[in-house]
């Protein structure tokens, strides 16, 4: 066992941490905080490329593909920093994993390489109205036609959709073979004719979320595919093996430096806050319940922490997860959601003014994140299907 | 950064877990219920053979000279296997005399302790039994070479098995900075000890002790008269790190009882583990004592490297009285009526899980002295962060 990093990991978050203080502007902080923009502001992008150009993205791929070969540990610390203030670099949701896991060279070549420079982001398309939780259900057609396939279908909750390039998708292309067979995954270009996004707006839309949010998003999307056509060579993987190049993608985005800090990080700023304020002169510091609370809340934080440390223990050393990715996935998105309502019951009325409020505490972080902290355990994998995999995958009890 | 045992740590462990599967079946902790002595000698004297009495002592007095993390890998299968022996007072004092007795009392001690020659306990709590100098009422006066105690010292383990305990006493007045205390090692048959015995939860041997003009040479003292509250503090971190071990190692089995009982109790035509209903209440099991067991790895971690340790310890404490009593009583509930029957096994683990959790700290206990650390001291915090203990 060893819990600490390394003096030179030390060191690359040091290195991190400068970038950020001499780089996140108030500019920058101003276009992060634009939910239209959706942290992706011109003066955001420039200095994105200042990120690349240091390496600090995809440390871990292999360097033919732009990465350093470097650890998975380094790429937490980096994304983990970035995260803090609102910055995604990089990250599991990239798509990334699974290009690097299931792709061909070609495939490699083509997106790798632009993720790291910034100019490749996957919007993901899984769900679909009638398949949730219950992922496998997907209707969403792809035939195979000459060295084309055609697509037709809707997906929902695509939340990238409206900016990314491309989306990552998840389709049937064997409707007669039992449903986790008969599925593929295609990476196709947002700008190919036929596919229409249209705009969902949460319950976040207005006012909108301060940064620092858990899902603070104003918009997501649903995306119609219509005669989609394209070519054979945007396939993922082995045609119907499209569910376990999938399902290595999605566990590899349940862990991770951003899924940990959307679920822990009102813990420290609760306790810095109650740390330096009061409330009309009442120091909720000195109060035994509060005290106790807001310890317990803490010690739950260190076992997300320290569950993530584990699930990227087990991805450094090469190991194969069976239930640990979907423990943390239980344990951290109803933590954050605990913290979250003992909050509110802290600062009471308070605790309910969003954003631009008279009176809002933190410009209403801790009322917007009521919205957004029950999200975590539905978005990605609803903490149900978690449990059912900790259950069935880690402890082989049967399906029912 | 790797937090997963690695291939030495995970060698001990595996080798601790086949012997004691071997030798420590359920039906021997259930006779020692009922065993004067309190404790398997037979299991003791086997365990003495294979080294672990002194797996963390410094090699110079005979032990094995590796971090306190291999100990608590060995205490968490003792736990798992609800192994009828007092290894873990006997650790917990040893290690206490390791850090902080003098030459002389490491010599005496120390090589009869790692060769399993020496059984020892540590008396710190009274009746007031919060883990604080100001709890520490039991008077000492220094009379002549002597230290002369009169008072009570209660929640005593292995008491009659033991032959030495490392005892706090009050030689003078509490102070802002917690002097006064002075820490010492009384052996049990000293003159002026009365022994009560108690009947508890778990069924093992705790006592009630109340000292009566008890007389011991001021060469027992560990470090200086009055400056003995780190030293004990330190000996209840350690200690509490290793019970918290022994703790989750015991939940771990009595959740791994419940999921096999599920696979194979059949109702309603079909074996319960088929319904959600029970294998969500599993995984949360299996979460709830992996959560423990990480917080509790970190704590000893902590403590090998030098760092600060105490906020970590009481983080693990904390979560294990509360996780770990969760998961045995819902290996209680998964179980049902059959569980509860004296003849099952089961509540060996249940009652032991449940007594270890009220002994070394209280979870309010524990999480105020992680809030201390948290909100009376300046500067920002963060997960992760080295924290100072404060008190």
């Amino acid at each position: 066992m060893e819990f600490a990093f390394t003096p030179e990991q030390e060191a690359l978050r040091s290195e991190v941490q400068q970038f950020i203080a001499e780089n996140v502007t108030p500019e920058i902080v101003a276009e992060l905080e634009d939910t239209g923009i959706r942290r992706r502001g011109p003066k955001t992008r420039e200095m994105y490329k200042g990120i690349a150009e240091r390496g600090w993205i995809g440390i871990s791929w292999p360097k033919e593909y732009g990465g350093q070969a470097g650890s998975r540990i380094d790429q937490y610390i980096v994304e983990e920093e970035f995260a803090r203030v609102g910055i995604t670099v990089g990250g599991a949701g990239s798509g990334a994993p699974a290009i690097l896991a299931a792709g061909t060279e070609e495939q490699k070549q083509e997106f790798l390489p632009g993720i790291i420079r910034g100019e490749i982001s996957f919007a993901l398309g899984f769900t679909e109205p009638q398949a949730g939780a219950d992922l496998a259900g997907l209707q969403c057609r792809a035939v195979r036609d000459g060295d084309e396939y055609v697509i037709n279908g809707q997906k929902m909750y695509t939340t990238a959709a409206h900016y990314a390039t491309h989306i990552y998708l998840m389709a049937r292309t064997d409707p007669e073979a039992p449903r986790h067979r008969g599925i593929s995954i295609f990476l196709i270009p947002m700008d190919t004719p036929g596919i229409t996004v249209r705009p969902l707006w949460t319950i976040q839309n207005n006012p909108p979320a301060p940064l620092g949010t858990t899902y603070g998003d104003a918009r997501t999307n649903e995306t119609f595919f219509e005669n989609v056509r394209v070519p054979a060579s945007c396939m993922l993987g082995e045609e119907n093996q499209g569910w376990y190049v999938g399902a290595m993608g999605l566990n590899l985005d349940r862990v991770g430096a951003s899924r940990y800090l959307i679920s822990i990080q009102r813990d420290e700023d609760i306790v810095n806050w109650v740390k330096d304020n009061e409330i009309e002169g009442i120091a909720m510091r000195e109060d035994p319940t509060v005290r106790d609370r807001l310890a317990d809340m803490w010690i739950e934080g260190q076992v997300c922490r320290l569950m993530t440390l584990r699930s990227m223990s087990i991805v450094e050393s090469d190991g194969v997860f069976t239930y640990e990715g979907s423990a943390e996935k239980v344990f951290a998105p109803e933590h954050g959601v605990r913290t979250t309502e003992t909050i509110a019951q802290m600062l009471g009325p308070y605790g309910q003014l969003l954003n631009g409020s008279e009176d809002a505490v933190e410009d209403g972080v801790f009322a917007h994140n009521l919205m957004g902290a029950f999200q975590s355990g539905i978005n990605h994998g609803s903490v149900q299907v978690m449990r059912d995999q900790v259950a069935r995958r880690g402890l082989g009890m049967p399906r029912v | 950064m790797n937090v997963l045992p690695n291939e030495e740590e995970l060698m001990v462990k595996n080798a601790a877990r086949e012997f004691l599967e071997a030798e420590c079946p359920p039906s021997l902790a259930r006779a020692i219920e009922q065993d004067e002595r309190g404790y398997s000698v037979e299991l003791w004297e086997k365990m003495a053979s294979l080294g672990w009495f002194g797996i963390s002592l410094p090699e110079s007095h005979g032990g094995g000279g590796l971090p306190v993390t291999y100990l608590g890998l060995i205490l968490e299968e003792c736990g798992r296997a609800i192994a009828p022996v007092p290894f873990h007072s006997t650790a917990t004092a040893a290690l206490a005399v390791a850090r902080h007795g003098s030459a002389d009392q490491q010599q005496a001690i120390l090589p009869r302790a790692a060769r399993g020659d020496l059984i020892m306990t540590w008396a710190v709590q009274e009746q007031d039994p919060r883990l604080r100098a100001d709890a520490i009422q039991c008077r000492a006066e220094v009379d002549g070479d002597n230290l002369v105690i009169r008072g009570v010292k209660h929640f005593v383990d292995n008491y009659s098995a033991a032959e030495l305990m490392v005892t706090a006493v009050r030689t003078a007045a509490p102070t802002s900075d917690n002097e006064g205390i002075t820490l010492v090692i009384v052996p049990t048959n000293a003159a002026g000890i009365a022994e009560t015995r108690l009947t508890t939860l778990a069924k093992d041997s705790q006592s009630k002790l109340t000292m009566d003009g008890v007389r011991v040479p001021l060469s027992n003292v560990i470090g200086e008269v009055n400056q003995g509250w780190p030293a004990t503090s330190d000996m209840l971190d350690i200690g509490t790190a290793l019970l918290c071990a022994q703790i989750t190692g015991a939940a771990r089995k009595d959740a791994e009882m419940a999921i096999d009982y599920a696979k194979n109790r059949v109702a309603f035509g079909r074996p319960i583990a088929g319904f959600q209903s029970i294998q969500h209440l599993c995984a949360d099991m299996i979460v709830w004592t992996d959560g423990a067991q990480l917080l509790t790895y970190e704590a000893l971690w902590k403590l090998d490297s030098g760092l600060p340790f105490g906020v970590e310890v009481s983080q693990a404490k904390a979560f294990t009285n509360d996780k770990c009593q969760a998961t045995v009583r819902s290996s209680q509930q998964i179980h049902g009526g059959i569980g509860f029957m004296m003849e099952f096994d089961l509540h060996l683990w249940y009652r032991r899980v449940t007594a270890w959790t009220m002994r070394l700290g209280t979870s309010f206990e524990h999480r105020a002295r992680v809030a201390r650390a948290l909100l009376d001291q300046p500067g920002q915090v963060r997960l992760g962060m080295n924290l100072q203990p404060v008190g």
